[in-house]
């Protein structure tokens, strides 16, 4: 049970704005999650925080709103089968740059952990969206592009999930095949924006012009920056 | 006063009696059926299915799948089944050739297998089987280069789980005119197939084997290769090095037409942890799912083909419960379109059992015409109505593997997994290497146990 958020800036203009429009998005999920709260911050390379508590005090702690940037996806955690830490905190990333975070729970990662530790893949935590992470990891650092990883999940991965996915020059998202876990997209002038809830973006500049939209399930978008 | 009786927990009338009728006959007891002791089985083992963590699929809205493909590493033509339950070999002579064809008919009608036996294949059964897997006994009646030919799928057995290390048995009463001319044997005399192959013992013979069986087959179908669950992860890992596309392995509840009763209560390892092994073994040389797992012995419904598959099964076979399903122990015969179904209770007596306690296969006097090869008491068996009865088994089986499945929050029937099960017992628990429940306990876990 979680809430995600992400916002991916495509006007450079707006890139300072980045911090400020992303933490009251991030801020609106804590309810989803009030356990911990994580964020992967892109611009001059990738920033990753996360700490055990709500999003108010990780978005406060770092100081969220005074900085820039191109993107970020954040998560706020409401812990299901796996302990509340930091090393169970979202987001969690795939090779260098690879942001991942999750909403939903995955009923076969224990068989999927078991076939990536058999090939010599070690993990941080028992969480079962870092087995996710460490799958799409292994699929492009065998060659995939984002968008054909991501939609490849599905063929290893059982169960019920929304998963936003960033790198340093895209920001990505797939449903599972039932639609179960929600994520509203408002594509605006010079920003895309994601949350688990549209409240979330109903404060965003323009958004009543924005493209709003449910990713249908199994349809991968992807926005570049 | 007299004095209550005082029976002995040693000696009970049942063991007495035993002993009263080895005397009196001078040899041991011959039967059909799997073990009829209690061990520690699939029943002693519950799903965590979803609540709040996790989240079931809607049960007619939300596809779930079932598809179950054999042999799909090496072979041209895998056997690809639209239900992971395949029908275990069963032979003719043992079964009638009416038995066999409405195993055939059923299994066709579920796009899954069935399996010939010892003493080779029927036209009938082939004409019936969509998918027919051809066993390669070591007795090697009735096995011939044309059969193996329009076969799906070729079967070495090793042996079965109800006789581990010994061979086949069919009695004289059942050896009748069309038995003994497809194994070349005298009409009416006991047969005792070999307990070894009589051209390879050990796994580098056996590779020898499967290679020639692969020749002979053009590359084509699968080779499994089929065992009794006794020293299972070294047997498995053998199996596998010797080429086999698919591994069968056959606990100890497993059924056979006729053999010695110490046999079938006193060898092998019951299908749990059978189960548990063998996908283990499958797991360390990194094949788990690529050489696929088939488990037998004892499995009766969907919730045991269930927990088959989440302990590491690709599919399970399916024997005794086929027979049952067909109609063996029931009070009545089919009944066919001319006349009604006929109470043979007193047919069942002659044998000194009842109706649901019989296990006389061996003697060809089955009152069902199932385990038979008497013309008067085959056709008590109607092949169209015993065929429907083993489809509607086969798909209920299928219906409740599904709604467990799906509960677990599957879209896959082959993604349930061992963490999805807990343990009633601490037996079940250290045999299936799962928790026992309300625990985080698996005994017996991190010993280094085989």
């Amino acid at each position: 049970m979680c809430g995600i958020a992400g916002l991916l800036i495509t006007d450079p203009d707006q890139r300072p704005q980045l911090g400020a429009l992303l933490a009251p998005i991030f801020e609106a999920m804590t309810p989803r999650g009030p356990d911990s709260a994580g964020l992967a911050l892109y611009g001059d390379g990738v920033e990753v925080h996360k700490q055990v508590g709500p999003a108010t005090k990780l978005t406060a702690d770092m100081a969220l709103a005074d900085r820039g940037g191109t993107c970020g996806i954040a998560h706020t955690r409401m812990a299901t089968e796996s302990a509340v830490t930091t090393e169970g905190c979202h987001p969690f990333m795939a090779g260098d740059d690879v942001g991942l975070v999750h909403n939903g729970s995955f009923s076969n990662y224990a068989t999927v952990r078991r076939d990536l530790a058999a090939t010599g893949v070690s993990f941080d935590s028992d969480n079962d969206s870092e087995v996710c992470c460490r799958l799409l990891a292994e699929q492009l650092a065998a060659g995939a592009g984002l968008a054909e990883a991501l939609g490849s999940v599905p063929d290893r991965m059982d169960g019920f999930y929304t998963l936003l996915v960033a790198t340093p020059s895209e920001m990505a998202i797939l449903r599972d095949p039932a639609g179960c876990k929600p994520a509203v997209v408002a594509e605006g002038s010079g920003w895309v924006a994601v949350a688990s809830e549209y409240h979330a973006l109903s404060e965003l500049p323009g958004i009543d012009e924005a493209h709003v939209f449910e990713p249908a399930p199994l349809e991968v978008h992807t926005w570049r920056a | 006063m007299p004095r209550t009786p005082r029976p002995s927990a040693t000696f009970p009338a049942a063991v007495i009696e035993q002993i009263h009728e080895l005397s009196d006959v001078g040899h041991y007891e011959i039967r059909g059926w799997g073990a009829k002791r209690a061990v520690p089985s699939f029943d002693d083992l519950t799903f965590l299915t979803s609540s709040l963590t996790r989240y079931p699929l809607e049960g007619y809205r939300e596809a779930i799948d079932t598809t179950t493909v054999l042999g799909a590493g090496r072979a041209e033509r895998p056997l690809v089944l639209d239900v992971p339950i395949t029908i275990a070999g069963m032979s003719f002579g043992s079964l009638s050739a009416a038995a066999k064809e409405a195993l055939g008919r059923a299994a066709s009608a579920v796009g899954t297998s069935t399996t010939t036996g010892d003493g080779g294949m029927t036209p009938e059964e082939r004409q019936a089987s969509a998918k027919l897997v051809y066993q390669c006994l070591p007795s090697r009646y009735g096995f011939t280069p044309a059969d193996l030919r329009v076969a799906d799928a070729v079967e070495v057995v090793v042996g079965q789980g109800a006789k581990p290390g010994g061979g086949g048995m069919l009695l004289g009463q059942k050896v009748g005119e069309r038995v003994a001319a497809m194994r070349t044997l005298p009409e009416g005399v006991d047969q005792r197939s070999a307990s070894r192959h009589p051209d390879w013992t050990g796994p580098d013979d056996l590779r020898i084997k499967i290679d020639e069986l692969r020749e002979a087959t053009d590359g084509q179908v699968p080779i499994f290769v089929k065992m009794g669950a006794t020293r299972v992860p070294y047997d498995v890992k053998l199996a596998v090095a010797a080429g086999a596309d698919v591994v069968v392995v056959d606990g100890m509840q497993g059924g056979t037409g006729a053999t010695q009763d110490v046999f079938i209560e006193h060898t092998g390892i019951p299908t749990l942890p059978a189960v548990r092994q063998a996908a283990e073994a499958l797991r360390d040389l990194d094949v788990h799912h690529d050489v696929q797992l088939i488990v037998s012995g004892g499995i009766r419904s969907g919730a045991d083909v269930a927990k088959a598959l989440a302990l590491g099964a690709d599919a399970v076979s399916i024997g005794v419960a086929a027979l049952v399903a067909l109609g063996c122990n029931r009070s009545t015969t089919t009944g066919d379109d001319r006349s009604p179904p006929e109470d043979v209770t007193d047919d069942y007596l002659a044998l000194g059992a009842t109706p649901g306690t019989c296990h006389h296969c061996h003697t060809g006097r089955c009152p069902v015409g199932i385990t038979t090869q008497d013309p008067e008491l085959e056709a008590r068996l109607d092949v169209e109505r015993a065929s429907r009865r083993v489809e509607n088994y086969l798909r209920s089986l299928t219906m409740e593997l599904t709604t467990l499945a799906r509960a677990c929050g599957k879209s896959d029937v082959h993604n349930l997994e061992p963490e999805d099960l807990v343990a009633l017992t601490v037996e079940a628990a250290a045999m299936a290497g799962v928790p026992l429940a309300g625990t985080s306990w698996v005994p017996g876990a991190g010993a280094g146990l085989p």
